[in-house]
């Protein structure tokens, strides 16, 4: 059994409403049911929880359009321990897996103990049990640890609930915003505002940080904000242009983009010595640089050929790869988690879409449809890309699943949202 | 491993392009304000822009940057001015197609191509400032091809 203390860390929210709210389109081609069964509560323990709790768990499986769920009028029974569990029940109404659960109270200090099962109903078995222990005001985390859990044991993929985005929103001309939320859209904070652009953010991979760009002192500037404290630094690199800040995946150096005199080439940025190393110099653009998940290439956009096509360095040999050579326009690359495959913006007869392509194969897949879709983004787990589009002259964000090719939106309810970074996982 | 270290022209360029640009309170119909400001705070000018009766902007194709002859027969006829303008600013900007990041280094190749034509007609290279906007700053925010090529530009602007 899996016991669980939750620390209450909890982020201050600057704004009360969400702003992003995501909408399946199209939910993934093999959807399997899942019944969510309002858990069982312990007399003396507020009732809502049981039913908060099974509901937090349903909105989080079906934020992505990966599972279907049953309607808890059509069930037959409540059940919340195994005892009152009958497969038969589920079997009969098309169910794959239940969930079902119980909380009770550990004390008079308002902490729970909140137990939970997942049977998979086909193969007739308990596939997971567990416990958390934790406070009334963390019902919200409870729900996405349970959450993580089940999809890691349906899926065998990393649970993503408590994951984060962060995005840039324009809301009218001369407002700029960069902001994080959940990955839900739930508690937007805004971390910066500015009249001139910004662009590009990015996390530190322990999450207590963002790079991204400003314009605010009239050219491109690379800043690093803390979360928790809010102060921001510029790295005063000093170029005429200085962005595509990525963190480096031991978050100790930074790579980025400087262009001292019109030539844009990727340096290394390391954060304790405010040195910088160049990487590439040629009289071409080199731009749009990201880590491989092992620090040991970047892959980065350069028109060397007369076309952005993406290209990878090591960046101990420095010696380079081009990687993509079918179409005028490959460019911003980045590496799955696996590194073994790419996704990265894909021209095609002036039509801009999110592609993907393994780095041991010429075929490049296209995934998105629309035609000005940029800045993509992966879930931790690698099975699911954010990327920014257009509909008229607002910008949205899109979502898409590789595995099941479900389909979602992120519409913004005021003005544009466009480059969203996915969060790191919590470790 | 190399380590960079600023080229001489770097310094020469770093230390021009360090003034940047904000605009301040005070702006009138045909005279508009603005503050220059070094990037570490040090140094602080003012200049009236100049008004020319010139189209003050150059278009180029998708995912280009050189200057085609009408647009150096329009830098031409600014050439009188420019020489006598104290700062010349050249904007560069992209339409939104293809990714952000290239096309702020798009927008600052388009800039440099105008600065360059410039420079060969004997302007100097000193009181010219180079910024991109990539495509962070459109003119027109529709998603057709008429847009798109009035936001593919470099705008002048002399002080």
């Amino acid at each position: 059994m899996i016991r669980f203390f939750l620390l209450s860390i909890m982020l201050v929210s600057n704004s009360i409403f969400s702003i992003l709210e995501i909408e399946i389109l199209k939910g993934s081609d093999n959807l399997s049911k899942i019944a969510f069964v309002p858990f069982g509560i312990e007399d003396g323990v507020e009732e809502d929880y049981g039913e908060q709790i099974s509901q937090n768990i349903e909105k989080n499986m079906l934020l992505f359009g990966e599972f279907e769920n049953l309607d808890k009028n059509e069930m037959l029974s409540y059940p919340s321990s195994e005892d009152d569990f009958f497969y038969r029940d589920w079997k009969v109404l098309g169910v794959d897996y239940s969930v079902i659960g119980r909380v009770n109270s550990v004390n008079a200090l308002g902490n729970l103990n909140i137990s939970y099962s997942l049977f998979n109903i086909n193969r007739r078995i308990k596939i997971l049990e567990g416990e958390i222990v934790g406070g009334e005001d963390n019902i919200e985390d409870i729900s996405k640890i349970i959450s993580n859990r089940i999809y890691e044991q349906i899926t065998g993929l990393r649970g993503i609930f408590d994951t984060k985005l962060a995005y840039v929103i324009n809301s009218d001309v001369d407002t700029y915003q960069i902001c994080i939320s959940d990955i839900d859209g739930k508690n937007e904070q805004i971390l910066f505002t500015s009249k001139s652009p910004i662009m590009s953010p990015d996390w530190s991979p322990d999450r207590k940080k963002i790079a991204y760009v400003s314009f605010e002192n009239g050219l491109a500037e690379i800043f690093i904000q803390d979360l928790k404290s809010g102060d921001r630094d510029s790295i005063q690199a000093l170029g005429m242009t200085n962005s595509a800040p990525v963190w480096s995946p031991d978050g100790k150096s930074l790579a980025l983009v400087v262009s001292f005199s019109g030539n844009p080439d990727i340096f290394l940025y390391s954060i304790s010595n405010k040195r910088l190393i160049r990487l590439t110099n040629h009289y071409g653009i080199d731009t749009e640089p990201s880590w491989s998940p092992d620090s040991k290439k970047i892959i980065f956009t350069s028109d060397r050929s007369g076309s952005p096509q993406l290209y990878e360095i090591n960046t101990k040999s420095k010696r380079k790869k081009r990687l993509t050579r079918d179409g005028n326009y490959n460019a911003r690359g980045r590496y799955f988690p696996d590194g073994k495959s790419i996704f990265f913006v894909h021209g095609n007869d002036g039509n801009f879409q999110i592609a993907i392509k393994k780095l041991s194969s010429r075929y490049i897949e296209t995934l998105t449809s629309t035609s000005l879709d940029e800045s993509p983004t992966i879930s931790p787990n690698g099975n699911i890309i954010i990327y920014a589009t257009k509909d008229g002259s607002n910008g949205y964000l899109g979502g898409i699943t590789l595995d099941g090719k479900a389909r979602f939106s992120l519409p913004v309810k005021n003005g544009s949202v466009r480059e969203p970074a996915w969060s790191p996982l919590i470790n | 491993m190399r380590r960079l270290f600023m080229e001489p022209i770097g310094i020469f360029i770093l230390a021009m392009l360090c003034q940047v640009y904000s605009c301040a309170s005070n702006v009138s119909d045909s005279v508009e304000r603005i503050q220059y400001a070094s990037v570490a705070g040090e140094e602080y000018l003012q200049g009236d822009k100049l008004d020319t009766n010139l189209d003050d902007k150059v278009y180029f194709d998708f995912d280009k940057s050189t200057l085609d002859a009408e647009d150096k027969n329009l830098l031409e006829q600014y050439l009188p001015a420019i020489k006598k303008a104290k700062i010349v600013r050249l904007e560069g900007h992209c339409d939104e197609r293809g990714t952000r990041e290239y096309n702020l280094a798009l927008g600052e190749r388009r800039a440099l191509e105008v600065r360059d034509f410039l420079v060969v007609k004997g302007v100097s290279g000193k009181k010219i400032r180079v910024v991109s906007f990539g495509e962070e700053k459109p003119l027109k925010s529709a998603s057709n091809e008429k847009a798109w090529a009035e936001n593919r530009r470099v705008e002048i602007s002399l002080y």
